[in-house]
């Protein structure tokens, strides 16, 4: 019993994670309809930066800093790279595109930093564990929720009450009527973009916390990513959170009981909800069909 | 195999009553389609013989474009019956509709764009010979393709660029083209969604009279819509009015050039 | 005409390649490796190129037929053709049995699932260790030496005759690809490229035609597997890795995609340039990556189309 919630708690966060990045990645599909296959690339960036700034900023600093870092990064990338192909309707191109800066920003970070783990220093107010018996409800662990929590929940009041918030939701419906409204798109899709980035750096810099850095640690982080969308149904953010939460705990919960199926588990839940609810718990008919 | 000739000879046709005993062709009962609260058609009821030429007129927003998508299977009516040659078609998709020779044009041209000419026209005979789905094909079964595409090419006088891209054909050409795909079907009750749309003089000339040719030679049953009175008048044997989703007028040229009605609420507001 | 020749010339070059690639400082093994990509690329490019489906997950076919011929070498018959019979089988039909989940699909969707299915068997390799060798990949077997009544062709011990042997599976997956391409079941393929909501009004069930597309890819990909794993007699996860997918998806852009051989071309251009990159630089990874970027944003439509726009129609 204690071993299940101990698996399942851990599946739990590391779901937090996923969600973060399907979050992301989700915005960026829906406005940008760019499959960012280098969001595991900003991941790593956010974490890495973070990682560098500790020393100079402290953890409090370097958890704000290096994700919006990492976002305009994203921007500058968005700018230079992604921004002339949106004119080609295929998608083959956005996805080329990105999985090759994939490979740069990994191999990147391996040349800069080294291809060694590296620890992520975690202050100690909350890092230790609140409970005796459950030791592995850590301060950290907690501490990761109520960000990526608040982040979520900050993502949904951005989009639901502020003007750029509004016309982002505009746009993922009906790019072309809202270009023709007066809304600049080039810098509506730019800040999305970094958007989407940032909450791939925060995913990372929380992760790092826990389960250190690496230069490949963005590529176990983002093919559940694509699954949480798959799941959650494309074209909805909270499907997207929601399918990282679902499948963290499953991939949890399975360990348990038959570790070697943990990953493949998320994997049979997708053709699972492909075969029952081929649009996904949350996504609307249609969409990107 | 050739569907299309086994129609009664209806030879030479007075453009009047003639057809009033013949079992219906195609038949609309109180047919309405409904988006929210638009009636785009509401209500329509609607009869065609075999080896008619209609056309269906009205102001924009008459509903033209939603009855042929009703006919054709690309929407299904919020209420009503449509009955082809006797059977209940209304919930069949527009793949059984094909089977049964009802092809339609676009107003939209549909084509292939970086294909060739022969390439597009090849494409909708394998379809119609059911050979889709065979991954190789005998020299004779080749063969066979190449000369109906050639006599489809003949029949539309395109044989002289059949190798050119459609993308890059004139728009008059492309919609031509489009046709030859919809006769390589063997239409029965072939659907044409604005043929003339977009067109100069000359294509103009060039698509009634193919139109003109198809329903003489082949008396092959047609329904079009068409906006430009004269080509209406200069060739459709019966004309249905729509107005506002209903069908306001439904007779011979002379009726409905006649009809108070019709002269009221469409002719009076054009010419 | 001029195609006949182009075509009888590449094919004297191919043959007489263990001859002249060592001169110019490569090695047959090489020659191979071009070739097993060239079959599993212009297989997926059934579906990418002619059929329009943004397959991504491709890899997970190839190396399904890789593991399907090692361990039919390694635990089942000590014979060539019984496991490339066997590797090409598991992988055609695993592309057969998924093919309904993903028609459907279109675009970037089509590209998600698929590559989410390509990780669906990867983590399955890598889990189900007692038997596939886990992370480390499979090996300990061999390929056999193929016994033809009195004679035998010494593909175990000579890289040249196995070189001959693939070369031969390459003309028989190109000669099957060609006469498709022709039919009319090609014809259509191309026609759902252009213009999808067109056949379906001509009365097309367009999505079998896509899976019938993503099956035969299945089953070529997975043949280019089988002779990939006895090339190395090695065959690791990184085979039915999405990187792998990726860069069968880049081989096949870089050379062009609406070419019956494009994917040749790129293939070629790719596997040199990985090859002599890894071994002059240790961040060959960032070359490849700036490769993908430059075709994306510069050439996209691949070497063919540079040289040749009308290499597209076929």
């Amino acid at each position: 019993m204690e071993l299940l919630l101990f698996n399942a708690f851990n599946g739990l966060i590391q779901g937090v994670f996923y969600a973060l990045m399907a979050l992301g990645l989700a915005l960026i599909l829906s406005l940008n309809s760019v499959i960012n296959m280098a969001h595991g690339g900003f991941l790593v960036i956010g974490a890495y930066l973070a990682y560098t700034l500790i020393p100079y900023l402290g953890f409090w600093g370097a958890l704000i800093v290096g994700p919006v870092l990492a976002g305009v990064i994203g921007l500058i990338v968005e700018r230079i790279l992604i921004r002339p192909i949106y004119k080609r309707v295929d998608p083959i191109y956005s996805l080329l595109l990105t999985f090759g800066l994939a490979l740069i920003i990994e191999d990147m970070t391996r040349t800069i930093w080294g291809p060694q783990g590296l620890p992520l220093e975690v202050p100690d107010i909350i890092n230790s564990p609140v409970s005796e018996v459950y030791f592995f409800i850590t301060g950290y662990r907690l501490f990761v929720m109520g960000v990526t929590a608040a982040a979520a929940i900050g993502l949904y009041l951005l989009l639901r009450y502020t003007l750029l918030g509004i016309r982002i939701r505009a746009g993922i419906r009906d790019l072309e009527t809202t270009a023709a409204l007066g809304v600049n798109i080039y810098k509506l899709r730019a800040l999305n973009f970094g958007f989407g980035c940032i909450f791939a750096g925060l995913a990372g810099v929380l992760a790092a916390g826990v389960l250190g850095l690496t230069p490949p640690m963005g590529n176990s982080l983002i093919m559940p990513s694509f699954v949480a969308i798959i799941i959650g149904g494309v074209g909805s953010l909270f499907g997207a959170v929601l399918g990282g939460l679902i499948i963290g705990l499953a991939a949890g919960v399975v360990t348990t009981y038959y570790p070697a199926a943990s990953e493949a588990v998320i994997y049979l839940m997708m053709l699972i909800v492909l075969v029952v609810r081929p649009r996904g718990l949350f996504g609307e008919e249609g969409l990107f069909e | 195999m050739s569907v299309a000739a086994t129609e009664e000879p209806v030879r030479t046709m007075p453009p009047a009553a003639a057809q009033a005993p013949k079992t219906p062709f195609l038949r609309m009962d109180n047919v309405s389609r409904h988006f929210g609260s638009l009636k785009a058609v509401d209500g329509v009821s609607f009869e065609m013989h075999a080896g008619e030429m209609r056309a269906v007129i009205g102001p924009n927003g008459a509903g033209k474009t939603t009855f042929f998508n009703l006919i054709s299977g690309l929407l299904p009516p919020t209420s009503g019956q449509v009955i082809f040659e006797g059977e209940n078609i209304t919930e069949q998709p527009i793949v059984k509709r094909v089977a049964k020779g009802i092809i339609r044009t676009f107003q939209i041209t549909e084509i292939l764009p970086d294909l060739s000419v022969f390439e597009n026209i090849r494409v909708g005979v394998e379809t119609a010979e059911k050979l889709n789905s065979k991954p190789w094909i005998s020299r004779s079964a080749r063969a066979a393709v190449n000369d109906r595409v050639a006599e489809l090419m003949k029949i539309v006088n395109l044989t002289g660029k059949a190798n050119r891209t459609v993308g890059e054909l004139a728009h008059g050409d492309q919609r031509v083209v489009e046709v030859a795909v919809a006769l390589s079907g063997r239409p029965r009750l072939l659907l044409l969604d604005e043929p003339t749309a977009g067109m100069g003089d000359t294509e103009t000339d060039h698509m009634v009279d193919l139109i003109r040719r198809l329903h003489q030679d082949q008396n092959m049953s047609i329904l079009f819509i068409e906006h430009d009175m004269d080509i209406v008048f200069g060739i459709a044997q019966h004309i249905t009015v729509l107005d506002q989703g209903r069908v306001l007028a439904d007779g011979t040229p002379d009726a409905i050039s006649n009809d108070p009605k019709v002269r009221a609420a469409y002719l009076g507001s054009i010419e | 005409m001029t195609r006949l020749i182009s075509v009888g010339v590449m094919w004297i070059i191919l043959i007489l390649l263990p001859w002249w690639l060592p001169m110019i400082g490569g090695y047959t093994a090489l020659g191979s490796k071009v070739l097993i990509y060239a079959i599993a690329t212009m297989g997926l490019n059934l579906v990418l190129g002619f059929t329009g489906g943004l397959s991504f997950g491709q890899a997970a076919y190839f190396g399904l037929g890789a593991y399907g011929a090692g361990m039919t070498l390694k635990y089942l018959a000590l014979s060539t053709p019984l496991a490339i019979l066997i590797g090409t089988l598991v992988g055609g039909l695993a592309a057969t049995i998924l093919g309904p989940l993903v028609m459907r699909r279109r675009g970037i969707y089509f590209a998600m699932i698929t590559i989410a299915i390509g990780q669906l068997f990867y983590f399955v390799m890598v889990r189900w260790n007692n038997v596939t060798g886990g992370e480390d990949g499979l090996a300990g077997f061999g390929r056999q030496d193929i016994h033809l009544g009195p004679a035998v062709i010494p593909i175990s011990s000579s890289g040249d005759a196995f070189y001959y042997l693939v070369l031969l599976g390459f003309t028989v997956a190109v000669a099957i690809m060609w006469v498709i391409l022709q039919s009319p079941l090609g014809h259509t393929w191309v026609a759902i490229r252009e213009n999808r909501r067109r056949m379906e009004f001509l009365g097309i069930r367009v999505e079998r035609y896509v899976w019938a597309a993503f099956a035969i890819a299945g089953f070529i990909t997975a043949f280019a597997g089988t002779l990939n794993a006895m090339l190395f007699n090695f065959t690791s996860p990184q085979d039915l890795h999405w990187i792998l997918s990726g860069n069968f998806v880049i081989m096949i852009i870089l050379g062009g995609m609406r070419s019956f051989f494009g994917p040749l071309i790129g293939v070629i251009i790719f596997v040199v340039a990985q090859d002599y990159l890894s071994s002059v630089t240790g961040n060959w990874m960032t070359f490849i990556g700036m490769i993908f970027v430059c075709i994306v944003l510069l050439f996209p439509r691949g070497v063919l189309g540079i040289f040749n726009r009308r290499a597209e129609a076929i």
